[in-house]
């Protein structure tokens, strides 16, 4: 059979219509529910990151225990609003969740991190990640991965900021003070070393912030 | 027309043993069974709805244009899979990651529109892509059982191997959790399946 041009046109341009209008209803219609899966998963990493691992019904759970509020920070001499998340626990203290963003070696890799009432140690974080290499850098939303960074502390006792190293080959084999130090993923270097970066860099903000905390808190265990 | 004709993919025809398309995303998804299932489940929907478009409209389709319209269709369909499984599904959406996208470029789908949906009448083209899906899905599932029993010791998420073995020293196969075992598995079925 022979077509003309302008049918082939036409009918390449009815084609491509119909099928924009499909992709766009579906899209619209299924966002509020994508959205919802987003919200929650959300929630379920904060509060994997304070320690509550495998909650039930996680957003009736976060919003029991979670208290949502904006600081202002400096960020590269710019004043800008970030969100800090504060969850209560198990003992009624308190943890701070702060969110990170930052690069691993093909993508974007984020998480929470979650300081406990000192300002200083770490009650847990959780990380994920876009596209890192399967079997490799993808470990970092392990729970064996993450699990190391409970208890580690951000500060050393002269009060001077250390943030969390990554420490390729393990920090038993290194000079860093296992207090700041947790062992990288072996043959996920460069996804390794974007993540002791990304914390570094996206905790240096709140480092006035932690320490305001810190001295709150000695000032109410001395009372 | 009897329906026995359609029961070629499933081994005779099989479309990753016999015609050797779409290994890549066999490889990629099957360290389990449950993305494996659902990755034969969205091959089959986006096979099976593919056929049966490109056959209602076969006769207004240009030739020379053929292909590009197929691939409008195809992308169309396996996007809506994609949104509805990040909608409904999302942690299985996670773990298939690129994989439901891919599925465009996957021979499977668009051999079958370029050698049965063209030249066929709706129905029968509907079944065919179905069953291409099975075939393909079959392989998958049997390579994801395989590799989850010897890889992490559990089938669906469950524990299958008792906890008795490990404390006799019984140790998870790693090769089986990374993709050049699937490889030599479905070479393994391919051998089986030809001789």
């Amino acid at each position: 059979m022979k077509f003309s041009n302008t049918y082939i046109f036409v009918f390449t341009t009815i084609v491509v219509l119909i099928c924009a209008t499909i992709l766009t209803l579906a899209s619209v219609g299924l966002q509020p529910f994508q959205r919802a899966n987003r919200q929650k998963e959300r929630m379920t990493q904060i509060l994997t990151a304070s320690g509550y691992k495998s909650v039930e019904d996680p957003i009736q759970f976060y919003n029991t225990v979670a208290e949502e509020s904006e600081v202002e920070v400096l960020i590269n001499g710019k004043k800008e609003q970030r969100q800090v998340i504060k969850v209560k626990l198990r003992d009624n203290s308190y943890c701070y969740v702060f969110s990170l963003k930052g690069k691993g070696l093909w993508g974007p890799i984020w998480g929470y991190i979650a300081i406990r009432e000192d300002g200083n140690t770490v009650q847990g974080a959780v990380f994920d990640h876009k596209s890192e290499t399967p079997g490799l850098g993808d470990e970092i939303n392990t729970e064996r991965f993450y699990s190391q960074f409970e208890g580690k502390q951000l500060f050393d006792q002269l009060g001077v900021f250390q943030s969390i190293k990554v420490v390729k080959g393990g920090v038993a084999n290194s000079n860093v003070n296992p207090n700041h130090g947790v062992d990288a993923i072996s043959g996920g270097t460069i996804t390794s070393q974007g993540l002791e970066t990304m914390i570094a860099k996206e905790l240096e903000p709140y480092i006035p912030l932690l320490i305001q905390i810190n001295k709150k808190e000695r000032s109410l265990t001395e009372k | 027309m009897s329906i026995k004709k359609y029961f070629g993919p499933l081994s005779k025809d099989n479309p990753i043993l016999v015609q050797i398309l779409g290994v890549c995303s066999a490889l990629a998804v099957t360290a389990q069974l449950k993305p494996a299932f659902v990755m034969a489940l969205s091959v089959t929907v986006v096979t099976g709805f593919s056929s049966l478009i490109i056959s209602l409209i076969r006769k207004m389709i240009p030739s020379r244009i053929r292909i590009v319209i197929q691939l409008v269709v195809i992308a169309t369909m396996v996007i809506l899979v994609d949104q509805i499984l990040q909608a409904f599904f999302y942690d299985m959406s996670k773990m298939l990651s690129v994989f439901v996208g891919l599925i465009i470029t996957n021979c499977i789908v668009m051999g079958r529109l370029e050698a049965f949906a063209m030249g066929n009448p709706p129905i029968p083209s509907f079944l065919d892509g179905i069953f291409n899906g099975f075939g393909y899905g079959l392989v998958l599932i049997i390579v994801g059982v395989i590799r989850e029993i010897f890889g992490s010791g559990t089938l669906w998420n469950m524990q299958v191997i008792p906890t008795s073995f490990y404390e006799a020293g019984y140790m998870n196969n790693g090769l089986m959790m990374l993709p050049p075992m699937a490889l030599l598995l479905v070479g393994i079925m391919i051998w089986i399946q030809r001789s």
